[in-house]
Formats: C-alpha cells, structure tokens, sequence
C-alpha cells in the first residue's frame, strides 16, 4: 500500500503537524485506557451503589457519540466541496471525543458498580477502549491530512475507527437484547451462513431428570443473568459443570440438602427482600417449579437419573405427550451429509427438535445395510422411530438399535430377520411398537421382549411366529 | 376565449363549471384542470406506484419460497415449521364415495321411521331449507324408511346396516362422524367444499396442501396419488374432475398424481422400443437445461415444478410396474380383499394398491368411487353399490391393522354430502329414491390419531337435523389436519393477498371428541 520511502515521508509529515506534547499525551491516554481494565478488574462483585447509579446512564448516552461518528465521515466527504462543513468535521470530530470518553467512563463503571461479568461484557469493554483509541488517533493525524500532507492516514485510522464502533455497538446490543436478538427473525438462507457453534456439554445427559425438568427451568427463568453472555455474581446455571460449582457466594447447589441449597433459599425468600431471586422484574418460579427442584436436590442432584422420586416421570404412553429429547439442531449438516451420501433420511418428528428424528430408509431400502446403519450412530440419543422395513438389515443391526435409546418405533418388516438377537432391544425402555411382519421370527425368539413394559404393539403378519402369537397381539390391541 | 371550431353557438360554450353547484366543488375542478397540478400528481401517483411496486415484490419473495426447489422437500418440510407437533398419522387415504351416500340406509339407524312410511316429512323438520330443483317442485314429502335391516356388531354395539356385512367386522376400528354437515345442496360445490376448503375451483385440496407440508417420504413415488374407480354404468355417475385434486395456487408439483383405472395405470410408462435408460437420462438433462435457462429468463416458479414433474416421471419409470405388480401378493391378501381385486381398476384392486403405496411411502391416497347419486332405486343401485365397495373398505383397514401400518395411517371414508330421509318421486313398497341432504351425513375415520370404536354426534328422528356435536367439513379438514401434524389455522400460504388456508377464512375448530 504504502511504499516504505513514502512511509517515511507521511510520518515526518505527521510529526510535523503535531507537537512532542500533543504526541505524549495521546501515547499517554492510550496506555491509561488500556491500563483500566487491568486495575479495575471486573471482579463479580457489586461494588458502591453511586458508581451503579452514575453506570446506568451509559446505555442513555451512548447514543450521541454512536451518531456524532456516523456523521463525521460524512462531514469530510462533504468537505470536499464546502470548506465550511470539513471546518465542522474538526468540531465533531473533538466532541465526539469528549462524549465517547464520557460513555467509556460511564460503561465502565456500570460494569464495575454491578459486579457483571462474562465474556461478551470483557469484549464490548476493550472493543469501547479501542474505539477511544482510535478516536484519539483520528485526532492526532487529522491535521496532517486537512494540510494534506499524509492523504492516506486520517481516512484509514477513522474507517477502523467506524470499524471499532461498529463492533462495539453489536456486543452492546448483545449484551441488552441478548446474543440472539440480531439474528432470531434472519431469514433462513443467511442464517446458514452464521455457525451455529454449540458449547453444550450437556448432551451426555439426554433423557435425564435434570435435562428434561431441571435445565428447561433454569434456562427460562435464569440463565438470562447468570449464563454465558451475563455471568451476574460469577453463577452460570447453563452447564451442569458450572452450576454446580456455583458462583462467588459458593455453590448454590447442596446435594441432599435443599434447605442448604442457595439458589433454592434464594427462589423461596419474599419477593419484596432484595437478596430475592430472579431480579426484580422477571418471571418467578412457580411453586411447582419450586417443589420439583427441591425434589432433585433431595435426590442427589444428579445430572444423569432418569428417576427422581417427587417428579412424575414422563409416563411413556400414547394419550400423553412423547419424552423429549435432546436437541440436534447443531448436528444438521452432519444429517444433511449423511442423506445425501446414503439416500436414507433423518426426518424431524415435527418443528420441535426435542421431538426427535425418524430415520428413513425408503429410498435407499435396497441397498441400506447394517453397516450403514451402524453410521447412523452418531445420531442414537435423538432417533425416536427407526423406519427399516425391506431393507438388509439383519439380526447384526440389533448392537446399533439397541444404542437408539429414545427409539419409540422401529419397523423391521420384510428383513431377513431371524429374532436371535431381539434380546438385544430390551434396554429400549420407551419402545412402544415393533413391526416384524414378514421377517423370520419366531415364537421363541420373542421371549426376551415380554419384559418391555411398554412394548404394546408388535407386529408379527405373515411370520412363522404369526399364529402363536395372533391371539396374545389381538388381545393386546383391543379398543377401548 | 376563442370559440371552439365545432361549437355551433355563439361566443362562450357552456362549461361544467356553469351548473348550479358547490362552489368548493367547482373550485376543486378548476384546480384539476391545471397542468401544474396534474404534474404534480402525476408525480406523486408513479412515486407511490413504485413503493408499491418494491412492498409488492417483498410479498412475491416470500410466497416464492413456497416453491423454492432448491430446498429439499424431503426434510420435514423444516422450512415451514411443519409439522407443528408431533403427528399421530404419517400418511392417509381418503376412501371418497363421490355422489352423496344416503346416511340413514347404511350407518343412521332410525328405527322410529318404519312407522313413519309414507306420512309427509312434518315442515318444521325442513324449516325454511332451499331444497334442490329436483324436489323443490313436490307436492309431498313422503318418509322413506331404510329397505334394510340393520344390526348391532362389535364389541361396541354399533348399529349398521346389514347392507355392509364387511364394514360391520370392523365397527370397533372405526370412528363413525353421524354429524357431518356442509353448506352446499349441489353436487360440484360440495364435493369443491370438502376437498379443497372452498366451493370455487382454484384452491388447493387437502392431499395438495400435505404434500406441499409434509413432503414426500418416497421420492421415487409421487406425493399425493388420485385412484379413481371403473365406473359401473348402471349407476347414477357423477362427474369428477382433477380440479379435484388440483394444487390450485401451490406449485403445481403439490397436485395429484391420477393413476388410470384400467391394466396400464401410467400409460407410455416403458421406454419405446430403442430408446434406453441411458438415452432417456439424456434427453431428460438436455431438457431440464432448456428449462433452466427459461427459468433463468421468465422467473416463473411453474417451471420449476416442471422440472421436478420429468424427474419424477422418470423415477416413476421404475418404481410404478414394482408398485402395481401384485405378483408378490400373498394368498392371504386375495382372501381378504377377494377375487375383485385382481381386476385393475375394481375398489378392491385400488385399496390393495393404497395399501402397498403406505408401505411404499405415499403421502396421500385418494380413492374415488362414483356412482353414489341414488336419486331413483335405492333398491337397486344401493345393494351393489355397497358390494362393490364395502369389502375393498374393510380388507383394507384390516391388512393396514395386521401390516402394523394402520397405527400411523388415518383411513377416511366420505361423500361430499348425505341424501335426504323423504323419498324423491315416487314412494312405493319396494322402492324410493332420495335426493342430496347437506345438513347430515355419516363420514368414518380409522387408524393414527382418532380414537376408535366410537359414534360421534346425533341427528333427529329423521336423520335430517343434527342435534348434538355438529361436525362442518370444515371441522372435518381441521381434524384430519391435526391427526398429521397441522395446526390448520397456522398452516396457511399467502396469495392475492390473504393468508390461504385450507379450512378457508371461515373459523373451523379441530374436533376434540374424535381424537384419540
């Protein structure tokens, strides 16, 4: 861009323009703004009630440099045919500063007083530093370039400058609105350009008490504060991990000791004290809601029971609705890869992911093997019904089918299925109905399903088992 | 002034403006009249005329994206929210008995009418109703009881005429909707009212509405399959018409695909002697670039969906003799179905076809039988009517329940309305005729999602009016919906400005009573 010979020239150019004084002092600035952070260390705790106070006009002012910058570009380009309005670019130019050293004061001291923490918080403060920074540098190498001496600079130092603001304004939006309020509504093609980076660690767990009931409470009434964007008091409550290692009053969970739990003393002090939990201003927890954590802790507070005494568990039967879940939105393009290698579908259930995935093999029924399914296991905890009707699976599938374990439904009719290994099936806990129309199966080899409590329709048409079995399945199905 | 060339009289023609009127008025013309002011407006018009324009483009995009290709229809339809919730029902086949089935010779048992024969329908049954210009003219309403008997059957006890002695097996599977009603007297907007949600031809039916929601499960299969059966000429046959089953404004990808009721059910299906797979493959890609680049040019979304309709026809190529070759059928299915069925083009040979397209993965079956418009001998045409139809209806059920298919398969047997209880013409000891009857008809459910062995809603005496749980065939829509995933009142496409729905803008309720 610039050759190293010119370089020289601008910099002489620039140092011309400015005195040693106005130089330190910009030099000096900048390292007492990036110095704040470090001696103001956002520490999670609340600090003086006035520096709250003074904080809370950040998100007001912050507006007026955010306007004033927009305009200043526009001022120079304008200034290049009236004098006058570039001569008004200078003013802007210097109380945009001011202002923006004002709302940096400000935020700073919004984090600091509330005792906020997060990551998002840490980035929109440097990202505001920088912008001062180079609100500072706009300044110093300004007068060079109205004496037209370094033509390049000033525009390069206020587009990054514009840069910063920018940056700056969305983890501030970020930070009010929440992370997905630019992009909730986007239309769906542009939506696929943005990842979606899941850090949830928490899928080991699926089907548990803890994510079925726990997590979907914790996440609607708490995790906007204490969560990965806002980290109120150090507590994040959207990880098992980090939930239980509680925040900087200690845990706030006690396995086996509700009355010790913090977060439960918190939820069930009177809304009106103010240690009361969620914030003034937000949704409650229900006295259902209540109960059923109470209910977890007593039982150990465990992230992987999938029975906790006190809550109902989710009757696995057709008049209710099915368990959920977990969610798989973030494996979609592994799902969208593996049909477009292998012709069979992963299927949602409905628009609810925790509704689940059927596997579909209709397309591919042929050529579909065990070896294939055996790929599809990647996706075990969120297959709900398993369509594998004419295709070559044999009696080997039952080692992958028996790791589905949210499988409701699988069909296996017209397979070249013995039934030696449907024993295989009996971890299946939720499995309601199983098509072996049209296999080999056996009387025999169905013995091991007559422990499946919820196994209630087999199918077994046309199978040298059919008429052993037609009887105990009509007696089965008899309408109510 | 200068006089008009033309004007015969002297000096100063008369103008509007000389009239006796408002003087606001007269002065708000003279202001139109000037130039600047017709600039002015003009301006004003073409400004507002493009903003228009752009909003009106918005709207297109986003109806557009309805028949976006490039999203894969085979995802759930993901890109709609559908289905909304989890579905009982995956597929379903529509059993229409299109003509009108007179509900009291075959589900509404009335006994009390037996003692009625012959007495004239008392008026306050009839109220102020417009009746068909059949009937319109008689002088007498004379009640015409049921020539058959009828029985109880199943562990539920449900009444039903002895005229269906396969239907009568499966009573208990069945749940039986007495309390069908619609708003149309005449054949064309009736059946228009229950398939498509509106009595004017142009919207989309029910079978287009799921395939452009749900999708295909099948892509070497058609969506939404039509199966009409062969016509019996001693029956009163109606007309149907593939309006039908047309997408109306959905892509025309979304519309039925008619399989023809005689041996060859897609003509021209085999490549012509010379021409093979590979010739064709050929042709088909050299074809679909022309279309590109059409599409490229025009824009429009149809073609598109003619680019889908060769691929699938050519897909159709393989996939439809393994569909029809019954060869594989076991002995077991002719017994249920019976030897009609080896006849293409029988009811019978259509359910064994609707049962191996479930297996098959076809969204959407619609079954048509004609030939129900009994208006003269009931006595006649009734008895063979229901021979033809009464085993393929039962085998099918059956097979679907034994197959384990019929758990996620809701099976729906309808007509577009019922036949009225006072006999059209004349009224003899052996024979009567009715004529069409919107305000009740019987309609039956089976399989996901509705509850079974159950009898929903209750007529009067006469199986004229409905006195309890009324169910619209807009109701009806909205149930079945439910059953496969849908919310119908959220389930809508944009078009000529409102957000179309099949249960029309008229409220519909989805019949909680019914499900299951």
């Amino acid at each position: 861009m610039i050759a190293p010979q010119k370089l020289t020239v601008t910099l002489r150019n620039l140092r011309a323009q400015t005195t040693p004084t106005h130089r330190f002092a910009v030099l000096g600035a900048s390292a007492v703004l990036i110095l704040i952070p470090l001696l103001l260390r956002l520490d999670g705790r609340p600090h003086a009630d006035w520096l709250q106070f003074l904080g809370r006009f950040h998100p007001l002012l912050v507006h007026l440099p955010i306007g004033m910058l927009m305009l200043l570009p526009l001022l120079e380009i304008a200034g290049t045919t009236k004098p006058a309005l570039r001569e008004a670019a200078g003013f802007v130019l210097r109380i945009t500063l001011v202002f923006c050293a004002i709302t940096l004061t400000l935020g700073i001291l919004l984090a600091y007083g509330s005792g906020v923490t997060g990551s998002t918080v840490t980035l929109h403060m440097w990202s505001g530093i920088l912008l001062l920074i180079g609100l500072l540098l706009c300044f110093t190498v300004r007068p060079a370039w109205t004496a037209g001496q370094a033509p390049q600079v000033y525009p390069l130092v206020l587009a990054g400058t514009l840069l910063a603001l920018i940056w700056t304004g969305h983890l501030g939006g970020s930070l009010t609105h929440g992370s997905e309020y630019l992009v909730r509504y986007m239309p769906g093609p542009l939506k696929r350009f943005i990842a979606s980076g899941s850090q949830g660690s928490d899928a080991a767990y699926v089907g548990s008490v803890y994510m079925r009931t726990i997590h979907p409470i914790l996440d609607a009434k708490c995790v906007a504060c204490h969560g990965a964007n806002k980290e109120q008091a150090d507590l994040r409550l959207d990880l098992y991990a980090l939930l239980m290692k509680g925040g900087k009053h200690g845990p706030v969970f006690a396995p086996r000791n509700p009355d010790g739990s913090l977060l439960l003393q918190r939820v069930t002090l009177s809304p009106s004290d103010s240690h009361f939990m969620p914030a003034e201003g937000r949704t409650p927890l229900t006295s259902e809601e209540i109960s059923v954590i109470r209910a977890w802790i007593l039982a150990g507070a465990s992230p992987s029971a999938t029975g906790v005494p006190g809550i109902a568990p989710a009757a696995i039967n057709a008049d209710l609705p099915p368990e959920p879940v977990g969610d798989y939105s973030s494996l979609m393009n592994q799902i969208r890869q593996m049909q477009q290698s292998l012709g069979a579908k992963l299927v949602a259930v409905s628009a609810t992911p925790s509704d689940g995935l059927i596997l579909r093999t209709t397309d591919a029924a042929a050529s579909f093997d065990d070896a294939q399914l055996a790929r599809f296991e990647q996706f075990a905890p969120f297959i709900v019904e398993a369509e594998l009707g004419r295709t070559a699976v044999t009696d080997a599938s039952m080692d992958t089918i028996s790791k589905f374990t949210h499988l409701r439904a699988l069909h296996l009719e017209s397979t070249a299925l013995t039934g030696r290994a449907l024993g295989k099936l009996s971890p299946l806990s939720e499995l309601t109905y199983l098509n072996l129309s049209g296999t080999k199966v056996t009387s025999s080899a169905l013995a091991p399903l007559k422990d499946m409590p919820n196994l209630r329709h087999i199918y077994l048409f046309d199978t040298p088992a059919d008429s052993a079995a037609t009887a105990a399945h009509t007696s089965l199905k008899t309408p109510q | 002034m200068k006089q008009h060339p033309l004007c015969t009289d002297c000096e100063s023609p008369v103008t509007a403006l000389e009239f006796p009127i408002p003087v606001s008025v007269k002065r708000e013309w003279a202001a139109i009249e000037t130039r600047r002011r017709f600039l002015g407006r003009s301006g004003k018009v073409l400004g507002w005329a493009a903003l228009a324009g752009l909003f009106g483009e918005m709207g297109l995009w986003r109806s557009a994206q309805g028949t976006d290709l490039r999203t894969p229809p085979a995802e759930g339809r993901n890109d709609l929210g559908l289905p909304h919730f989890a579905p009982k029902a995956q597929r379903a086949i529509y059993l229409f008995m299109s003509g009108g089935p007179p509900q009291m010779d075959l589900f509404d048992y009335k006994p009390s009418l037996a003692s009625r024969f012959n007495n004239d329908m008392p008026d306050s049954v009839r109220g102020n109703q417009q009746l068909t210009g059949m009937t319109a003219g008689q002088a007498h309403f004379p009640i015409a009881p049921s020539h058959w008997p009828f029985g109880q059957h199943g562990q539920t006890g449900t009444w039903v005429s002895d005229l269906l002695p396969y239907t009568a097996r499966m009573v208990d599977d069945l749940t039986i909707i007495k309390t069908m009603n619609t708003d149309a007297i005449n054949h064309e907007p009736a059946i228009m009212l229950i398939n498509t949600g509106n009595m004017n031809a142009g919207k989309p039916c029910l079978g287009a509405w799921l395939a452009y929601g749900l999708g295909s499960m099948n892509d070497n299969l058609p969506t939404f399959i039509v199966l009409q059966t062969k016509t019996n000429p001693k029956e009163n046959n109606q007309p149907v018409s593939s309006r039908l089953w047309s997408s109306g404004f959905l892509s025309s990808e979304y519309a039925g695909v008619g399989l023809r009721s005689g041996a060859d059910p897609v003509l021209y299906l085999a490549d012509p002697a010379g021409v093979d797979r590979d010739v064709r493959r050929q042709m088909l890609d050299t074809v679909e670039q022309i279309n590109r680049q059409t599409l490229a040019e025009v824009g429009d979304p149809e073609t598109n969906a003619r680019i889908a309709q060769y691929e699938m026809a050519f897909r159709m190529q393989s996939s439809v003799p393994e569909l029809t070759d019954l060869g594989q059928e076991p002995q077991s299915t002719w017994d249920l179905y019976g030897p009609e069925a080896k006849q293409p083009g029988t009811f019978a040979y259509n359910c064994l076809l609707a049962r191996r397209m479930a297996e098959r993965g076809v969204r959407f079956t619609q079954i048509y039988k004609r030939g129900w418009d009994v208006h003269g001998d009931v006595v006649g045409t009734l008895p063979v009517l229901c021979q033809e139809t009464d085993r393929g209806a039962y085998a099918l059920v059956t097979d679907l329940r034994r197959r384990g298919l019929l758990d996620d398969t809701l099976v729906i047997w309808a007509g577009e309305f019922g036949r009225t209880v006072y006999s059209q013409g004349g009224l003899t000891e052996d024979n009567y005729g009715r004529d069409h009857h919107p305000r009740c008809f019987t309609a039956w459910m089976a399989g996901g999602g509705v509850r079974p062995g159950i009898t929903y809603g209750e007529t009067d005496d006469y199986s004229y009016n409905i006195v309890k749980d009324p169910v619209h065939v807009r109701d009806f829509n909205a149930t079945i919906l439910h059953c496969l995933g849908i919310d119908h009142s959220k389930f809508t496409y944009r078009f000529q400005g409102l957000d179309q729905k099949l249960t029309s803008p008229v409220a519909a309720y989805v019949v909680q009573g019914l499900l299951a």
